[in-house]
């Protein structure tokens, strides 16, 4: 599902060379879960924006479902991002001037899904994330628990094969937390390849089978 | 349309954004409705002294002396109108009475056995009674005028003072229509004898000649017979007045339309500027779209749907307000600018609107308005998605 | 100062000719970086900036299109209006003849919206590709495209800076009749053989197409394209005008003959463009089998239109003009 190969990552600022990723290499299978794990600045929200198509690498291979993405014209990856990945985001992401259900219907007016479907299509996701009874609210009104339902809802709308989640439980309490770890498992069960990118200790815990990759200093230790 | 996400979600943020487009559409609009309102106005003015124009003889003939006009002898309207393709010589008589320094109205005699040349006049003297015009020495005045005697403590007859030092008392059969003001304002119709005597010319003599010709391919031919017909012989043709007429008004409107461009350009930096600005807030919404597949495409079509949006919003209601402004309120304060203030004139605004003038004040904002905006909303456009991630 | 500075269409079309001169300017300036720097397989920041230009010039291609359209209907429109304070001047075509500039400013105009129109069909199949396939292609069509506004610039300029509004200029009749006598028409022809020849190209023009040769199609398009235009001002437009000395191409645009000429001149135009963008297009690898109907299709109209109004007229009177 996911091969990365050589990956490098640097940005030069002065003419001076800032390392971020360094020669990072892994493979991870389809229906795998993976925790990327590592202490801010290790990296790890680069290499997770570098999988979801919104960074570019220095160099390197990335190959998501047989897809290389490192060089795609804007048009082909912006489509990948809205069939191949659902993204989690560490602040929810959701625009405040939309109700929730339309914040869901965001990623299938990119794929041009005609009205009446996008709809349905959302009433479902947001059901599946069990928010549906607050999508004519809008996120200013929401807890930050049904805000992070609400992206889950937005992430999995297009059915991609993979999720991508950037400190999912960082905003979130230990309640709240556990319940999404939950969602995470049922969406997992459901065989989505599942990447979370944390460095919260309550993922530690998960007692279902998973892959662990340690960051540190831009390389897997 | 109704099942397009792409149109739904255009409209709903469009909607919820309205706050954010308030001050553009503001100013934007105030630029419109300025623009229109002169234009409106100019066409308008330009409008009725056409239709005017329309009226008078195709072709007058003058004697001039060193430039100046000087009265012809009657016995010439025999020898034009056996040129053949002329019709309807009329001897005209008219001329400028000063009552005292600061007014002066113009004078016209009507001769009834001849006939009637200008149609406009023929359209005036039908409504009269004509015989009650002809019993007595009376005249038809306009409204300028009426209110001038009025004031003089005039108000049924006046005393002129004919060049011959005599006192001529006439009567005032009636005000003249308000419509057209513009030309019948300070008008003073009389017989045309009475004229005569009031301008200081002798019976066998006339201002000038007025004719028309039907065909208009023969006017420059009749031209240059006329013009060979008497010595100091001098031809103007309804052509050329019409033609320094749109002179006249292009080198007006194109007086404010020059000051207008600088208001346009300034138009542009604000824009320009406010778009630039462009919030942290828009540019956060931007990256989560385009992180959640949002091509650069994309959203540049969101983008430029929005902006012809925003253009035909303040278009159409600047548009509006000008209309309103010029035709209903009877634009005040600007046609004093226009027609200048001392002018003492009543002017009925017909609403008449150039669809040439509405189209030059679309590209001229819709251009400048887009180009204003195109490098700023591009850069919005192609933010990072990444900065949706911090 | 020449007095026709002062009207406000002309000030209000020059304004918009200078600004999306500006526009121009920066276009050019960025296409010049393009064909210098572009380098897709390139992970370097500046190729990813130019990425991103590259739909900055692309905004800019399709607002000058969009813009430059709608001018030329509007610099029609503006010349037809001049003609009141032009001695001597009935219609928009002795406007147009006041000087040596008009004619070519016109001719520059129609070029600028076509290979307008070619970079924009080339953008869409080259977007839809993965790896910019047709970029240096599209860059040199906009490179061609940004001098052609520079000349344009330069005529309008020229054009409106050498009308003279004291000498008298030639009305349409004066123009296009043949007056003195003199055979109008091109390579000697005649109006009978001027219309076998149309009649001939257009079939020539469908077939070449049909079959998809490209230097034929060309050939026949070239040639439809300048027998169309005779055979439309002196033959088709005095059925328009029903008035056989009545010889114009700008008057039928007028609303007395219900602005007839904007669907007449439209479809010719856009069926050679077409056409044109087919053949070009099919030399870079794409056939584009739309532009191909299109071209058929909008030919097809204006021969169709054409020979109507022929037919009306004969079917009325019994006779021809």
């Amino acid at each position: 599902m996911v091969v990365v190969e050589q990956l490098n990552r640097w940005y030069t600022i002065d003419k001076k060379r800032h390392q971020i990723l360094k020669d990072i290499s892994f493979h991870v299978k389809r229906g795998d879960f993976v925790l990327l794990r590592g202490v801010s600045g290790s990296g790890k929200t680069t290499l997770l924006s570098i999988l979801a198509g919104l960074e570019k690498p220095s160099s390197g291979k990335v190959l998501i479902d047989g897809e290389p993405i490192a060089k795609l014209p804007d048009i082909h990856l912006s489509h990948f991002r809205a069939k191949k990945v659902g993204i989690i985001f560490q602040h929810f992401n959701l625009i405040d001037s939309l109700s929730l259900q339309d914040n869901v219907l965001v990623p299938l007016v990119a794929l041009k899904i005609g009205l009446q479907e996008a709809k349905a299509m959302a009433e479902r996701a947001l059901k599946s994330a069990n928010i549906a009874h607050k999508s004519e609210a809008y996120p200013t009104k929401l807890s930050g628990g049904e805000k992070q339902r609400g992206a889950i809802a937005r992430a999995i709308v297009a059915d991609p094969p993979l999720l991508l989640c950037d400190e999912p439980t960082a905003n979130l309490d230990r309640a709240n937390s556990l319940l999404f770890i939950d969602a995470l498992h049922k969406l997992h069960q459901e065989g989505k390849t599942i990447i979370v990118a944390t460095h919260d200790p309550i993922f530690d815990a998960i007692d279902f089978p998973h892959t662990i990759i340690d960051l540190k200093d831009g390389q897997i230790v | 349309m109704l099942n397009n996400s792409f149109f739904y979600f255009f409209t709903l943020s469009l909607f919820k954004n309205r706050k954010r487009y308030f001050a553009i559409v503001t100013i934007s609009t105030l630029v419109i409705f300025l623009l229109s309102s002169v234009l409106f106005l100019s066409d308008s003015i330009k409008y009725s002294i056409n239709s005017q124009l329309e009226l008078e003889p195709d072709l007058i003939v003058q004697k001039r002396l060193g430039g100046r006009v000087v009265p012809l002898d009657e016995s010439i309207v025999d020898t034009i109108a056996e040129i053949y393709g002329v019709s309807q010589v009329t001897k005209r008589v008219y001329g400028r009475y000063y009552f005292d320094k600061e007014y002066s109205a113009l004078i016209f005699g009507v001769d009834f056995l001849d006939e009637q040349s200008s149609k406009a006049l023929a359209k005036l003297l039908n409504r009269e009674d004509l015989k009650r015009f002809l019993s007595s020495e009376s005249m038809l005045v306009g409204e300028g005028v009426f209110n001038y005697f009025k004031s003089h403590f005039y108000p049924k007859a006046y005393n002129f003072l004919t060049p011959s030092g005599k006192i001529k008392s006439v009567k005032i059969l009636k005000v003249l229509d308000r419509r057209s003001n513009l030309f019948s304002n300070n008008l003073i119709i009389l017989p045309q004898e009475l004229a005569k005597e009031i301008l200081g010319l002798k019976s066998n003599e006339i201002s000038d000649i007025a004719l028309n010709v039907p065909n208009p391919d023969e006017a420059a031919n009749i031209q240059r017979k006329l013009e060979g017909l008497f010595l100091n012989a001098f031809i103007s043709g309804k052509r050329e007045m019409q033609k320094e007429y749109e002179n006249l008004f292009n080198y007006k409107g194109g007086l404010f339309l020059a000051l207008y461009l600088i208001v346009v350009m300034t138009l542009s930096l604000i824009l320009y500027q406010r778009y630039s600005l462009a919030n942290s807030l828009e540019k956060r919404e931007v990256a989560i779209l385009r992180s959640l597949g949002w091509s650069i495409k994309d959203l540049l079509g969101l983008k430029a749907l929005e902006n012809i949006m925003l253009v035909l919003f303040s278009f159409t209601l600047g548009l509006f307000l000008g209309y309103l402004y010029v035709f209903i309120l009877k634009a005040p304060l600007l046609s004093e600018l226009f027609l200048g203030k001392n002018l003492q004139t009543q002017i009925e605004f017909l609403p008449h609107i150039d669809y040439l003038s509405l189209a030059t004040i679309f590209i001229l904002y819709a251009t400048t308005f887009l180009s204003a905006v195109l490098i700023p909303v591009w850069r919005v456009a192609t933010t990072e998605p990444k900065e949706a991630l911090s | 100062m020449n007095p026709l500075f002062l009207n406000n269409q002309v000030i209000v079309y020059l304004f918009s000719e200078a600004a999306l001169l500006a526009l121009t300017i920066l276009l050019f300036a960025k296409i010049v970086k393009f064909l210098w720097f572009w380098d897709f397989r390139s992970y370097s920041n500046r190729q990813l900036k130019l990425e991103k230009e590259a739909y900055l010039a692309m905004t800019i291609a399709t607002l000058l299109f969009t813009l430059k359209s709608v001018l030329l209907i509007f610099f029609v429109h503006t010349i037809d209006k001049l003609s009141l304070i032009i001695p001597g001047a009935m219609c928009a075509a002795g406007v147009i003849s006041a000087n040596s500039y008009g004619m070519d400013l016109l001719f520059i105009k129609l070029t600028v919206i076509f290979t307008l129109l070619l970079f924009l069909i080339a953008n869409s199949y080259d977007l839809q590709a993965k790896t910019y396939p047709l970029f240096r292609f599209k860059s040199w069509v906009l490179i061609i495209a940004s001098g052609l506004i520079f000349i344009e610039f330069f005529l309008d300029i020229s054009y409106f800076t050498h009308i003279d509004t004291s000498t008298p200029v030639s009305c349409c009749s004066a123009l296009f009749g043949n007056l003195e006598g003199a055979n109008p028409l091109p390579f000697g022809l005649d109006i009978t053989k001027l219309l076998l020849l149309f009649y001939m190209l257009y079939l020539g023009t469908i077939i070449a197409l049909t079959l998809e040769t490209k230097t034929i199609t060309l050939l026949t398009l070239l040639l439809f394209g300048v027998i169309a235009y005779y055979g439309v001002v002196y033959f088709f437009g005095t059925y328009i005008y029903e008035l056989p000395t009545h010889k114009c191409p700008f008057c039928m645009l007028q609303r007395e003959y219900y602005y007839v000429g904007y669907l007449l001149w439209g479809s010719l135009f856009f069926g050679l463009f077409f056409g044109v963008i087919w053949v070009i297009m099919s030399q870079v690898g794409y056939n584009i089998t739309k532009a191909k109907w299109a071209s058929m299709l909008l030919l097809t109209l204006f021969v169709a239109l054409c020979s109507l109004y022929v037919a009306i007229y004969y079917s009325k009177n019994g006779v021809l003009l």
